[in-house]
């Protein structure tokens, strides 16, 4: 089955050592290569790898945990939804969905195709837009930190 | 490495806009929408009454766009202009598409 090759790969926000963010993406389509611009930008750190430097407080979230947001990049099409609800069942379950990219959060240039789930939120709530085709790796940035209220 | 040109955002300026709707009609991803009305513009001297469109709403839905900047392209009075802004995630579906005064704020942001 196509989707179970689709996995979630899990990072952590690198950008505010107050905040613990855990990100699963998702990548679905093409907008997963912006995810790992963010990765090569020192935005997003691999989970496992080490951290670039100490937290100076504790973490919003308990540590291991953290605050875990779901970040869907790329289309969702028909064949894809399970490769979505399998990420939304994993445990721990997500605090919030985030939609990166046009295709994600309305469907984007493909929203007449009959195939095309017009936006990732017609499956589950979506906590935070983020618009571009491809948004650029601040973008994430920026939005995964607005949710985590900072 | 960060990506040292933004993909931004797109500001209008609304008193250079004519209502022409040659930027709705060459979107690809039809993310613009405008809503205008005609006026009659009395002149003195004028045989008969000018009729002018006037700008009601222009709104660009930001969830549906490709940034591809053809409407910056086309425009023929130069009223869409790239802006460096990316900070504009939306909690709602709706806070993606921008309407007139938002539009037109992105340049001073």
């Amino acid at each position: 089955m196509l989707h179970s090759l689709l996995a979630t790969r899990e990072f952590r926000l690198a950008a505010d050592p107050l905040v613990e963010v855990r990100v699963l993406a998702l990548g679905l389509a093409c907008c997963a290569v912006e995810v790992d611009a963010a990765v090569v930008a020192g935005i997003l750190v691999p989970a496992d790898g080490e951290p670039d430097r100490e937290p100076v407080r504790e973490p919003v979230r308990e540590p291991g945990g953290g605050f875990r947001v779901l970040v869907v990049a790329g289309t969702v099409t028909t064949p894809l939804v399970p490769a979505v609800e399998a990420a939304l069942g994993q445990r721990p379950l997500v605090d919030a969905v985030l939609a990166f990219g046009a295709c994600a959060s309305t469907g984007g240039p493909y929203w007449d195709a009959p195939t095309v789930i017009n936006g990732v939120d017609r499956i589950v709530a979506v906590q935070q837009y983020v618009p571009g085709c491809p948004p650029c790796p601040e973008a994430l940035r920026d939005a995964l930190l607005s949710l985590a209220g900072r | 490495m960060t990506s040292r040109e933004p993909r931004g955002v797109i500001q209008l300026i609304p008193d250079a806009c004519t209502v022409c709707m040659i930027c709705v009609q060459e979107c690809p991803s039809w993310c613009i929408a405008i809503d205008s009305h005609h006026e009659e513009v009395s002149e003195e001297g004028a045989r008969r009454p000018r009729t002018v469109s006037v700008l009601d709403r222009f709104t660009i839905d930001f969830g549906l766009c490709m940034y591809c900047g053809i409407c910056v392209d086309v425009c023929p009075f130069d009223a869409l202009e790239w802006q460096p802004q990316h900070d504009y995630p939306a909690a709602t579906r709706s806070g993606l598409e921008h309407d007139t005064d938002r539009l037109a704020s992105h340049g001073s942001s």
